[in-house]
């Protein structure tokens, strides 16, 4: 079994399902949000996340690096992304936190050690979230799912829908809970946005849906790009098809994501602009909630 | 009016707007300044004061400040005495004489108000007077101090007197209650109130700093008769109870000087818990007392919730609705395992039952214990006696040899502190001379019937406790030395006595390394954990192993605030702190090590044996609003509780608070006079505090984020 790529195990989460939780964040996704917040789940090899500022000029990265991505010139320490071959030698000299590696290879048992160190604190709602990037891309994900349910826990999946559908069916076996993201019901704008068109998140929702799967759908909100009506309206015609969705969550765009980026050696891609208001956040709350009403759908919650 | 919460929700409003107005005023330093403004009686009058004896001296201050001391009926209050002089903040007895205070005063003890309640002090006076009839068995010292005793008590009627003369007219549902309490018993809960503050007021008007205990133990029985009766609603009863709480912040003053922050007079508050017939109490008063601190910021009565598996589910709710406001007014006990670790101290179970705290969070029987801690650190021993001897560094061979040597010296460190109190305060198995402390030992059983004052072995336990500081920082030592010297081989004892005594200063890519690259106490890992908790264990053991007849010495784990006053003469650790920094406090991690979370941080704190601990070991967590928001932020708030009770943690405070709040506070302190930041077992407002205070509160990485 292959390793899986963990860029974070998060304990204590509060906010990614019932319970206390520890969320493990997988890399690699098979989607490129322009808006993305964790930059550095997108790709689905290891990185290098650079931090000059961190740098104490020891050289020791540059002396060990196999295609000469570190240089120095006048004191400062660049980093050659087109030369960079990812193989972590400078990670792993570095002695300051200037070089670190995005992501560790971990085994699933590996993942389910740092994860059962917890259990005592998750009760009996609590347990294990799968995040990323996008989890169920790989299927070492579901022997990982697999695996904590043989242990008692709760399982979550964060997904965004666009994974394999063979892959979906196995994971619905071990996984009580599924936050499920629409992104835009667009798919057009979905495609020039992610890179992707949205056909496959929502088929592969209401086949999830239809074999029992619960679920909570996720909308991110980013000003300008996908608040209008028109996608409200078609959030709304999804949701009132599905029969084990529980809630509906929209999230404001938040810029935090760009901070990220420059340690990846990408563009800033925090926009304030985009973010909407809170007048703007509640009106699209109230409209969903009125269109529900109106299709007589009542057991999904707006949050 | 508005009260300031780290939390999303507002604050509830259950209370009356006058008594709300009431809070304000006193939160906000109304009735601090007025103490402030008249500090202290004066003695310079008295004729031959220097010739009378210290007994002598006392009971005259007392009995000045009893007549003297003005007199404050609010229009708010439903109950009535105020500690009015101002030299009492300062923990001195308020009466001076050529402008200095005579005596000093106590505090680190929770009085038997309990007793004094239920009984009344009238019986207390037959008690005394019984005792000095039996003048055969009495040697000068104590019959000078059993008529200390009984001054105590005159006064304490002066004083009553006054407050009657000044209601009857004016206030006559203060006075009605006053007629009967404190010297008779009372004949219902309000009345049962007042007999609580009154005893209590006396003391600090006096100038002790007492806690008050089990109040809900105490008082819950006269609730739930009236409440049965119909004589009274649960909004009267709350009225009436947060009179109390209040009445309770007369000492905090507009401004105050910074300092390690006011509103820090050990009045502390135990809740919930096994009863003396081993069933929980929890009842009205305690949730009422959850109501007041939720709805008003009072930091002056910092509240410790005993909790068990067994505790009723809705009590954990309450308290974790409370926590979330921030202020971290509410902290927890494990109870079962502090009720193992006082039993396995020798203490009978029955007394065990009774435990609360000492006005900090030091577990002792309350109204029968003489307290004090002494703190050391040990990680100066580590520097100055183990890798360094008379300022010369010291090869070691193993590891083995050199946590040997750390060992010993711990332990002729913990022997010295307690050989050096026994020798101080007894002599030929009899106790020394102190200075009078009439006016607490009044109520303290043990004091009357062995009659000896509550300083000189009158109690029934005499406890000390040796505190060990620094045990993070001693631990994350070890465990670099270890690793990188001893098992690795990555660099010698003398490279790394060099760089620590360098401050690090050319060691940079090695400082890095230790700091980026090892992982320390406080994040679940048992390696690294693994030193701290042989420190600790070794520590308890150590001193379990002192014997004294008179004295019990037992263990516990703090700093409290020391780890601020340590940093200039403490040396670089090898972990990465240079000399200056501010390293660990109480049991928790070294600041900036910690990176796994609420979680992870319970988890190493109770990896130590902490049932040795006879006095206690605190554990600080701090969350921040956005982790703990909304239903399931509660239940992880709950959840985490319940780990920490499963996995033997001791005694736990949390709180709820954003960093850019402080940063806020910090820059704008008038509009931030009520925030108030609770550090281990005290409790200050925030803008009290001294600049490096609220750094250090800042910097503790921010959990939950």
């Amino acid at each position: 079994m292959e390793k899986l790529l963990v860029t974070a195990i998060q304990r204590f989460s509060t906010h990614d399902g019932p319970g206390v939780r520890t969320t493990v964040f997988l890399k690699g996704c098979p989607l490129n949000c322009f808006w993305c917040h964790n930059p550095e789940t997108k790709d689905l090899k290891n990185e290098v996340l650079f931090t000059p500022a961190d740098c104490i000029g020891c050289m020791a990265c540059a002396s060990v690096c196999p295609s000469g991505a570190h240089e120095f010139e006048n004191e400062t320490h660049i980093l050659r992304r087109d030369l960079c071959m990812s193989c972590m030698s400078c990670v792993s000299v570095c002695p300051s936190s200037a070089c670190e590696a995005a992501a560790a290879e971990m085994t699933v048992d590996e993942i389910l050690r740092e994860v059962i160190k917890d259990k005592v604190f998750f009760g009996d709602n609590g347990g294990i979230t799968l995040s990323g990037g996008e989890p169920l891309i790989r299927k070492e994900a579901v022997e990982l799912l697999k695996a904590a349910k043989d242990m008692g826990l709760n399982t979550t999946v964060e997904t965004c829908g666009q994974v394999p559908r063979e892959i979906l069916i196995d994971a619905l076996k071990y996984t009580d809970f599924f936050y499920w993201d629409i992104k835009d019901t667009d798919s057009a704008r979905h495609k020039l946005n992610t890179g992707a068109g949205n056909e496959k998140i929502i088929s592969n929702l209401i086949l999830a849906d239809s074999m029992g799967a619960l679920t909570a759908v996720r909308c991110i909100m980013v000003k300008g790009v996908n608040t209008d009506d028109k996608n409200i309206r078609g959030i709304a015609k999804i949701l009132s098809d599905l029969k084990n969705c529980k809630a509906v969550e929209f999230m404001p765009y938040h810029a935090f994501g760009g901070s990220k980026a420059t340690l990846l050696g990408l563009e800033d891609n925090g926009d304030k602009s985009l973010i909407p208001s809170d007048e703007e956040m509640a009106l699209v709350k109230a409209r969903l909630a009125e269109l529900l009403k109106l299709y007589g759908v009542s057991n999904i919650s707006v949050l | 009016m508005i009260f300031g919460t780290a939390s999303k929700n507002e604050r509830p409003v259950r209370l009356s707007e006058s008594t709300r107005q009431f809070a304000y005023e006193s939160l906000h330093g109304k009735y601090g300044d007025e103490a402030v403004s008249h500090g202290a009686v004066t003695l310079d009058d008295v004729e031959d004061f220097d010739m009378l004896d210290d007994y002598g001296k006392y009971d005259i201050a007392v009995r000045r400040i009893a007549e003297q001391a003005p007199l404050r009926i609010t229009e708010s209050e439903r109950v009535c005495g105020a500690a009015t002089l101002g030299l009492a903040i300062r923990h001195v007895v308020p009466a001076t004489r050529n402008g200095n205070a005579v005596y000093g005063s106590m505090s680190h003890l929770t009085c038997g108000f309990d007793r004094a309640v239920n009984e009344g002090i009238d019986e207390y006076e037959k008690r005394i007077d019984l005792r000095l009839s039996d003048t055969e068995n009495l040697d000068q010292r104590q019959i000078r101090f059993l008529q200390s005793l009984r001054n105590t008590v005159a006064s304490m009627r002066i004083w009553h007197k006054r407050y009657l003369d000044a209601t009857k007219d004016s206030r006559p549902d203060l006075y009605e209650n006053l007629k009967v309490v404190p010297f008779s018993k009372p004949r219902n809960f309000h009345q049962a109130v007042q007999s609580l503050w009154f005893c209590f007021a006396f003391t600090r008007l006096c100038g002790n700093w007492p806690g008050l205990g089990r109040i809900d133990e105490y008082l819950g029985e006269y609730l739930k008769r009236d409440l049965r009766d119909g004589k009274i609603t649960t909004d009267e009863a709350r009225e009436i109870l947060a009179s109390m709480f209040i009445k309770g912040c007369e000492w905090i003053e507009s401004d105050t000087a910074p300092g390690s922050g006011d509103a820090q007079h050990y009045q502390n508050i135990v809740l919930g818990g096994l009863g003396p017939d081993g069933i929980d109490i929890t009842n009205e008063v305690t949730y009422l007392v959850l109501d007041i601190v939720e709805e008003l910021p009072i930091g002056d009565f910092p509240i410790t919730v005993r909790l068990s598996k067994n505790s009723p589910e809705k009590l954990y709710r309450r308290v974790c609705e409370v926590q979330r406001h921030g202020g971290g007014v509410v902290a927890v006990y494990n109870e079962e395992l502090i009720l193992k670790a006082m039993t396995d101290a020798g203490y009978r179970y029955s007394e065990a039952l009774r435990f609360a705290n000492d006005g900090c969070w030091e577990v002792q029987v309350p109204g029968k214990t003489y307290f004090t801690y002494i703190p050391f650190d040990s990680l100066s021993i580590l520097q100055r006696r183990v890798l360094k001897k008379d300022g010369k560094d010291i090869e070691y061979e193993s590891f083995d040899s050199l946590y040997a040597c750390f060992k010993d010296e711990l332990g002729k460190t913990v022997f010295d502190l307690c050989s050096g109190v026994q020798n101080a305060w007894v002599k030929d198995g009899k106790w020394l001379p102190k200075f009078p402390m009439s006016v607490v030992a009044l109520f303290e059983d043990g004091c009357i019937e062995n009659a000896r004052d509550y300083g000189e072995g009158g109690p029934v336990y005499n406890v000390v406790s040796p505190h060990i500081g620094g045990a993070p920082d001693v631990g994350n030592s070890l465990y670099v030395i270890d690793k990188l010297c001893f098992k690795e081989k990555r660099l010698t004892l003398k490279e790394l006595y060099q760089a620590l005594s360098d401050n690090w200063q050319g060691y940079e890519a090695l400082r890095q390394y230790v700091t980026n690259k090892l992982t320390y106490y406080g994040n679940d890992c048992d390696e690294s954990d693994s030193y701290t908790v042989r420190v600790i264990d070794d520590f308890a053991e150590i001193t379990h192993s002192y014997h004294s007849d008179e004295i019990n010495f037992v263990p516990g784990v703090s700093t409290f605030g020391r780890q601020i006053e340590w940093a200039p003469v403490r040396e670089a650790v090898p972990f990465g702190f240079k000399k200056g920094d501010i390293l660990s406090g109480n049991l928790s991690p070294t600041p900036g090590t910690d990176a796994a979370g609420a979680t992870a941080i319970i988890k190493s704190y109770c990896k130590s044996n902490l049932v040795r601990q006879t006095t206690g070991a605190a554990l600080d967590i701090k969350l921040f609003p956005s982790s703990v928001e909304g239903e399931n932020g509660l239940e992880a708030m709950i959840a985490l509780i319940k780990g920490f009770i499963a996995l033997g943690g001791f005694f736990m405070q949390t709180d709820v608070v954003d960093a850019e709040t402080l940063r806020a506070a910090q820059e704008n302190p008038k509009e931030y006079k009520t925030l108030s930041v609770r550090v281990s077992g005290w409790n200050a407002r925030f803008v009290t505090l001294n600049k490096e205070w609220q750094q250090m509160i800042i910097e503790r990485t921010e959990q939950g984020i």
